[in-house]
């Protein structure tokens, strides 16, 4: 190799094959320096410290065989060059070897000192060109959201100027319009806010791709949502003389996920079946559990318009899909609609179908992962199969000193969440998903493996955090307290499964009185922590 | 008491009218500025009791107004209401730190924002009277 300091790390446990490899890289005449090492452990070590220019790597080591070898190798140095010397002649693990990302893989007391020293040229050669080809296509894929982002913003100014005075004119504040020029403006403001909503969706899906978009889950009323998006979507349904109808079956348990971003689904999935129902249609949104299926709730919004064609059904969810057979031919919109729906979705872990018959209509459904308090205290209150000693229920009260709240109260909460989050260990205290609410007052419950002693090191972790933030502690009172969550009696032997189920509807009970919540709520829907079942 | 003034900060003289036009139509008095510069000079001079800024601004842009705003005693208690071009998800959270009351996309819903001025403006008109 040219650079005269090239700096070779051999993982290799045997001495006799390391000292072969040895004595091939002196015959090639090349200027290197050989560190060798012979456990993985120490090779990973290493590579931490001072990566080298590369790695000749055996697989079977004392602490490692086989395929696991490399992978830990790339996992701990992707962007260092790897060369296997193995003893076996395996070509199947070879070509797995080089799919992973390693380099070469050569057999070893095949190669020949030059053979050897031209594939360490070579695969320095071949990673350093696929490092800069990653890296264009991150510049690329950055400045394409540069752009998109640049580009939106320079065509909102131009739309709202056409906004206002359009709206002026129709609202009668530049003298009196006649029933013609209004429909005429009426006309120009809807192409209008076609052209926002568009302007909106090329953000949005740029952001979709960039992997920018984050779902912050809370617990969440998934019929409240479906309200919510029926009242907001109800405009153009009955400009439109579309029907709207909700059918939400009340026993389904709170949702988890992001309230916002579910809005979002539920309004783009609506928007679009109205589109395509002529009127005198309906459009039908509804909520149901299915037994087969019990750890999610399935949405679905039904329309009685033209239906897809079985060909498109696939497509449909695809970035810039358009149907040819749109009502409004000359409407077409970008084809992101479904496709950031789609993403929203997935993000939530759900999935997202459509059923239709040309002429039918369609109906598009999904699911959304329901809310279980057992299932997300089970990894964090258990251990090693058994639960923890102590567990304690830690409450943040946040309450506005005026109301309303001054300033954005729903960012004052998302802000405090956020920062809550780092005051916990990940492995055993877990943050609740807060309840959605507009109270000017909001609470944070911690679930944390510990007891009340040590519990007030965390307690005073928080409270020093919030009290950084800005604002916070100038609008609210902050009320930080735990205490103990009484553990099940083990003398009846209950499984683990049962124990963690048991310490989560106490949870549960204790999570409701700190919320104020009635013990007899209404609904059995309106539980505040979750689904103890 | 004369109707409320807001005063008005936007680099784009058509949206300015625009705005104008929109509060005038509602009663209220308003003011105009045209950058960062101004918008501070002016909030010293007229004593607003309300400001709409715009965030992309010559001169000092709309974060930059925002924090002088915060700065001073006499101006920190005028609700500022942001209304911009760029993006909420980038600019939201910033601006609502800096002390922004309310936060809105251009283009804004008319009749949504009428209803947070008139939402924000009291407590302003409340602090804005000499005691």
């Amino acid at each position: 190799m040219n650079d005269p300091s090239t700096h070779v790390l051999m993982i290799e446990d045997n001495p006799g094959d390391a000292d072969l490899v040895r004595l091939r890289l002196v015959e090639s005449k090349a200027p290197v320096d050989v560190s060798c090492v012979d456990r993985l452990a120490d090779g990973l070590a290493f590579l931490a410290m001072q990566p080298p220019a590369v790695v000749l790597l055996d697989l079977n080591l004392p602490d490692s065989q086989g395929a696991e070898t490399f992978r830990k190798v790339l996992e701990k140095a992707p962007d260092v060059p790897i060369i296997i010397l193995s003893g076996q002649d395996d070509e199947g693990l070879a070509v797995r070897a080089l799919h992973q990302g390693v380099q070469d893989y050569l057999v070893k007391g095949t190669f020949t000192s030059a053979g050897l020293d031209r594939a360490m040229r070579y695969a320095v050669e071949r990673q350093a060109l696929l490092r800069s080809l990653e890296m264009s296509r991150k510049q690329q894929l950055e400045f394409k959201n540069q752009f998109l982002s640049h580009v939106s913003h320079e065509l909102r100014t131009p739309l709202t100027c056409i906004h206002q005075f359009v709206t002026i004119l129709l609202d009668g504040l530049a003298g009196e319009v006649s029933a013609e020029q209004r429909d005429h403006l009426a006309t120009i403001l809807k192409s209008v806010n076609q052209l926002g909503a568009m302007v909106r969706d090329l953000l949005e899906a740029s952001r979709v791709e960039a992997g920018k978009i984050r779902v912050e889950p809370h617990c969440v009323s998934i019929g409240d949502l479906i309200r919510l998006a029926v009242a907001m979507t109800r405009a153009a349904a009955h400009q439109k003389q579309v029907g709207l109808e909700i059918g939400v079956d009340t026993r389904i348990p709170f949702v988890h996920g992001d309230p916002d971003r579910i809005l979002e689904v539920l309004i783009n999935l609506i928007d679009n079946s109205i589109k395509f129902t002529p009127s005198g249609g309906a459009v039908t949104v509804q909520a149901c559990l299915a037994p087969t299926d019990p750890d999610f709730v399935y949405v679905s919004v039904a329309d009685t318009g033209c239906g897809i064609d079985p060909k498109a059904k696939a497509l449909i969810f695809e970035r810039l899909y358009q149907d040819p057979n749109s009502i409004d031919n000359s409407r077409k919109g970008l084809g992101l609609g479904l496709f950031i729906t789609k993403e929203l979705v997935t993000l939530h872990g759900g999935r997202i179908w459509v059923a239709s018959e040309p002429g039918h209509g369609s109906t598009f459904s999904f699911t959304l992962p329901l809310y279980s308090l057992g299932k997300l205290l089970f990894p964090v209150i258990s251990k090693d199969g058994a639960l923890r000693e102590a567990i304690v229920l830690v409450k943040v009260n946040l309450k506005a000193r005026s109301n309303p709240p001054r300033g954005n109260w729903k960012e004052a909460g998302r802000r405090s969440l956020e920062l809550l989050q780092r005051c916990v260990y990940l492995d055993k205290d877990v943050v609740l998903p807060p309840m959605t609410t507009s109270r000017p007052e909001q609470t944070f419950l911690v679930v944390a493996s510990t007891d009340l002693t040590r519990a007030e090191i965390m307690m005073s972790r928080i409270r020093g955090q919030l009290e950084k933030l800005p604002d916070l502690k100038a609008s609210c009172e902050l009320e930080v307290s735990a205490c103990a969550v009484p553990l099940p009696d083990l003398a009846a032997g209950p499984s683990l499964e049962e124990q963690v189920q048991e310490v989560a509807s106490r949870v549960t009970e204790m999570a409701r009185s700190a919320l104020g919540m009635e013990r007899n709520s209404t609904q059995e829907n309106e539980e505040p922590a979750g689904d103890p079942a | 008491m004369s109707s409320p003034k807001i005063l008005i900060v936007d680099d784009d003289p058509d949206l300015r009218q625009a705005l104008k036009l929109r509060l005038r139509a509602n009663h209220y008095d308003t003011v105009h500025a045209v950058d960062g510069y101004s918008a501070i000079a002016l909030a010293y001079k007229e004593h607003p009791n309300l400001i709409i800024l715009d965030l992309g601004l010559p001169a000092g842009n709309g974060f930059v107004v925002l924090d002088r705003l915060q700065a001073d005693d006499k101006l920190s208690s005028i609700p500022v209401i942001v209304l911009t071009a760029r993006d909420a998800q980038s600019s939201e959270q910033r601006a609502l730190e800096a002390g922004a009351a309310a936060f809105f996309q251009k283009p804004a819903d008319n009749a949504e924002l009428l209803s947070v001025i008139r939402a924000t403006l009291p407590k302003a008109t409340a602090t804005a009277l000499p005691s």
